[in-house]
């Protein structure tokens, strides 16, 4: 059953394997109000019929070992519990998973890629995965979405003591794609966590990455880059729990949007508990409006149950592109169409510098180019 | 100062403003609410048919509303045991000599009559429990035309502005605690100040509990004319009980095309009173609506002071500062709906949480299609004492108009051991110098307050803060 039942949190809502434990949601939810439940095909009341086929495909570094597991595997769902009504469906749903394993002090000489391929977005899939880099290893983790799919998913990254890994997600799907998907990251002592979110693609999506710790000096490192086109809607939800003392996180969320109702959401929520004493955390969210009709939410909510932080803060801005800026180029002989592009890479850039990956962060870059072009 | 006999509320003693009255009306008056207690107030009042038509829908909506289930936990409330309507004196004084005896002694200990003869202030309003028992108004102000009234006598004697007005910022059914004002209000003010006229000096109002289990439902209208400026105050207190009371005031205010309004909340309601508050502002082109919002007091506050921005230019003000001491809960903000172009909005937002206390900041900032070239910035600091107390914040943006500019900064951190070190390297003991950094902390602003006010605010944070240290 749940680990949290007591409501110490107003954010952190409860958590259980049972998919009994979570009515369907009827979009008056605080954690659904945003979502537009009529375009999720069936993933959040059960109706999904499961035909649908997403292609897992890992490419592992040479020191890694890959794993297909059942759903019995002691490792599936024990770093986290389904905490919202798709989770737990996915968590009930799906039939193998996926287990990564990063034995004690390796470190991977090339990053380990996992190809998910959506094959068509009639019918559902549910998916599963388990990212488990042992003590002291260090590794690099690129999940790679594409295609046309309905997309439900649980990962879990366990890092343990000392052990670092960098995580590039990828979702660059068709047009047509759902996908709603939990990465759940769990921190033992002084292990390092840095993820980078990409998400450019798909009709709906809706991903909710989160960390736990488990030991006193743990570091995550959330970045995220989206890029929300005309109809879109692209939703990314937040969640760090500081239960353990001396941590730190660093949240930094940064979006585009253009085209009629093109919809991003950014929910950015810090627990820092009282027996968390000593925790750095601060968040940041960023939406450049770039045309009409596109429409930002950004939600960045703390929650503080101690005085003794390190520090704790966040901001979150919302505007158009600079007038002055482009201006500015304008002026130095740069036609308008060029300089926009300028000014929302140079948004973005400093971001993408942190892509580990080299042809990753030049996909990321050309992808970002194309999303102007248009 | 006789607060009470009973040893175990010995520990609340920092509350100045504790003592309790004899108390005839409200020992006689009745709890729980009906239809019947909703007729009776209207009747009592001679209101006209249409008022009593509204009261009951508030009464239906109210009984229809579930308590909200965000912010605070409000399910202490025995709405059963509330006294909602309760008379003091039969008549309003037109001199505080008039006052029984005990009212005018409340009212002379809190400072009121001698503040009036300084002429620190413009006018004066006083309620105590349900109705305004004191109220007079510069005669100069008078002449020009600025009319300040309780808002019972207000309803009497202006009926075409009610009508227009009253319940059209805040309508009946806008949230479970403005149904339940809506069904049960009694006093409050009533503002009208015309045409370009600007009053200078603050109008004050101050409002006091004295029965236990009261519910206080004031109802305050405020329309501020075109190019008109006013400043009205207004300062809560109630005495320490055992159990609880309740004060749910509707506030609404109209500020017209160029008009300014601030508004000042000093309140500091002793920790047995559920403070649930609604408070808008509509403001018009070029208008300017300033909340000051000073919550020190009570057991839970929820208060969101808002301003509708409805033509263009329009401009919206909150400066906020909470301290939660043991056992309280200031969940405060503000919110700000950009509905016309060019509109701004500032948000400022200060907390303190000490003692186990709670501090949450909850604000929402919106930006309708159509507003465009609006902009917006909010900005919430929180200090926090000790380990045991808790800062929240909860910002809420939604913009849908690409061509504004929007920011929110949230910081909470603690006082540091650095900061104490180097007061009292100078001399000061460990809790002038905690008191001296929470000063510095709220100062933008306490320096928005009137001057009494500013020192109140001053000499409350010292009491707070006293024993806050180890």
């Amino acid at each position: 059953m749940g680990l949290d039942t007591k409501p110490l949190s107003t954010l952190h809502g409860k958590s259980s394997y049972d998919l009994e434990d979570f009515p369907v949601p009827t979009g008056r939810e605080e954690s659904w109000r945003f979502t537009p439940l009529s375009r999720l095909r069936g993933l959040h009341d059960g109706t999904a019929p499961v035909t649908g086929s997403v292609v897992v495909e890992v490419h592992p570094s040479p020191e890694v070992s890959v794993e297909t597991v059942g759903r019995d595997d002691s490792r599936v769902g024990k770093a986290y519990v389904p905490a919202d009504r798709v989770s737990v469906q996915a968590f009930t749903s799906f039939e193998k998973a996926t287990v990564i394993t990063v034995p004690k002090e390796a470190v991977t000489s090339e990053p380990t890629v996992v190809n998910l391929r959506g094959e068509s977005a009639e019918g559902a899939t549910y998916g599963h995965l388990v990212v488990v880099v042992e003590p002291l290893a260090q590794a690099v983790v690129v999940l790679d979405h594409r295609g046309s799919a309905v997309y439900a998913d649980n990962v879990e990254f366990v890092v343990g003591d000392g052990a670092s890994l960098r995580v590039v997600s990828l979702q660059d799907w068709a047009g047509d794609a759902v996908h709603v998907s939990h990465h759940h990251a769990q921190l033992a002592k002084d292990a390092t966590f840095k993820s980078f979110v990409v998400t450019l693609g798909g009709d709906l999506v809706r991903l909710s990455p989160s960390v736990s710790y488990t030991g006193r000096g743990g570091d995550a490192d959330l970045s995220g880059l989206y890029f929300a086109d005309a109809g879109q809607h692209l939703e990314h939800r937040l969640l760090v729990d500081h239960s353990v003392p001396d941590c730190r996180s660093h949240v930094d969320y940064r979006g585009a949007l253009q085209g009629d109702e093109a919809h991003a959401v950014w929910i950015g929520d810090v627990i820092i508990r009282v027996e968390a004493t000593g925790t750095d955390t601060y968040e940041l969210n960023r939406n450049l409006i770039l045309t009409d009709g596109a429409r930002a939410d950004s939600v960045p909510n703390l929650e503080i149950l101690t005085g003794e932080v390190a520090g704790a803060g966040h901001a979150s801005a919302s505007g158009r592109l600079d007038d002055e800026h482009t201006f500015y180029l304008q002026a130095r002989g740069i036609p308008y169409e060029e300089a926009r592009r300028l000014v929302v890479r140079g948004y973005f850039a400093q971001l993408i510098q942190k892509i580990e990956v080299e042809e990753i962060r030049d996909r990321v870059l050309a992808a970002v180019e194309a999303e102007l072009a248009r | 100062m006789t607060v009470t006999d009973r040893p175990e509320l010995e520990g609340l003693g920092n509350y100045k403003f504790g003592w309790a009255d004899s108390d005839v009306a409200g020992a006689t008056a009745r709890r729980g609410l009906s239809e019947e207690v909703v007729r009776n107030i209207s009747a009592l009042k001679n209101e006209p048919e249409w008022m009593l038509d509204l009261r009951l829908k508030g009464l239906r909506l109210f009984g229809k509303k579930p308590l909200p289930s965000w912010g605070s936990d409000l399910t202490g409330i025995d709405f059963d045991n509330i006294k909602y309507f309760v008379r003091s004196t039969e008549k309003q004084a037109a001199s505080w000599d008039e006052l029984p005896a005990d009212i005018k002694n409340t009212y002379d200990k809190l400072g009121i009559p001698e503040a009036e003869k300084q002429r620190l202030i413009a006018g004066v309003a006083a309620q105590y429990e349900s109705e305004v028992v004191y109220h007079k108004i510069r005669e100069d102000l008078e002449e020009k035309g600025v009319i300040f009234l309780d808002t019972d006598t207000g309803l009497k004697e202006h009926p075409e502005l009610f009508k227009e007005y009253f319940g059209s910022v805040i309508p009946v059914g806008d949230n479970k605690f403005a149904s339940l004002n809506s069904a049960v209000w009694s006093g409050g003010s009533f503002i009208y100040v015309p045409p370009n006229v600007n009053v200078e000096i603050p109008l004050q109002a101050y409002f006091r509990i004295n029965t236990e289990n009261m519910g206080q439902f004031e109802r305050t209208l405020i329309i501020v004319d075109e190019g008109s400026y006013v400043h009205y105050v207004e300062g809560c207190t109630a005495p320490i009980y055992s159990s609880d009371s309740l004060h749910s005031a509707v506030v609404e205010i109209i500020v017209k095309k160029n008009a300014r309004c601030r508004y000042t909340t000093i309140q500091n309601w002793s920790n047995n009173v559920y403070n649930l508050v609604t408070k808008r502002a509509v403001a018009y082109e070029g208008a300017t609506m300033e909340w000051i919002d000073g919550n020190i007091g009570s057991k839970v506050t929820m208060k969101y002071p808002a301003v509708y921005l409805m033509g263009e230019h329009a401009k919206g003000e909150t400066l906020s500062v909470a301290f939660a001491g043991e056992g309280q809960h200031q969940d405060a903000g503000a919110k700000m709906v950009h509905l016309a172009p060019k509109t701004s909005s500032t948000i400022v937002s200060k907390s303190v949480a000490r003692g186990g206390g709670r501090t949450s900041y909850r604000g929402l900032v919106q930006i309708e299609e159509g507003a465009a070239g609006s902009a917006s910035t909010v900005k919430c600091d929180a200090l926090l004492i000790d380990q045991i107390s808790r800062s929240d914040t909860y910002p809420y943006v939604d913009v849908r108009e690409d061509d504004v500019s929007m920011g929110h900064e949230a910081t909470v951190s603690k006082v540091s051991d650095d900061q104490l070190f180097y007061l009292m390297s100078r001399g000061l003991n460990e809790d002038e110098a905690m008191a001296m950094i929470v000063r510095g902390f709220v100062e933008p602003i306490a320096r928005e307050l009137p001057m009494e006010y500013a020192l109140e605010l001053n000499r409350l944070i010292e009491l707070q803060m006293e024993g806050a240290v180890g």
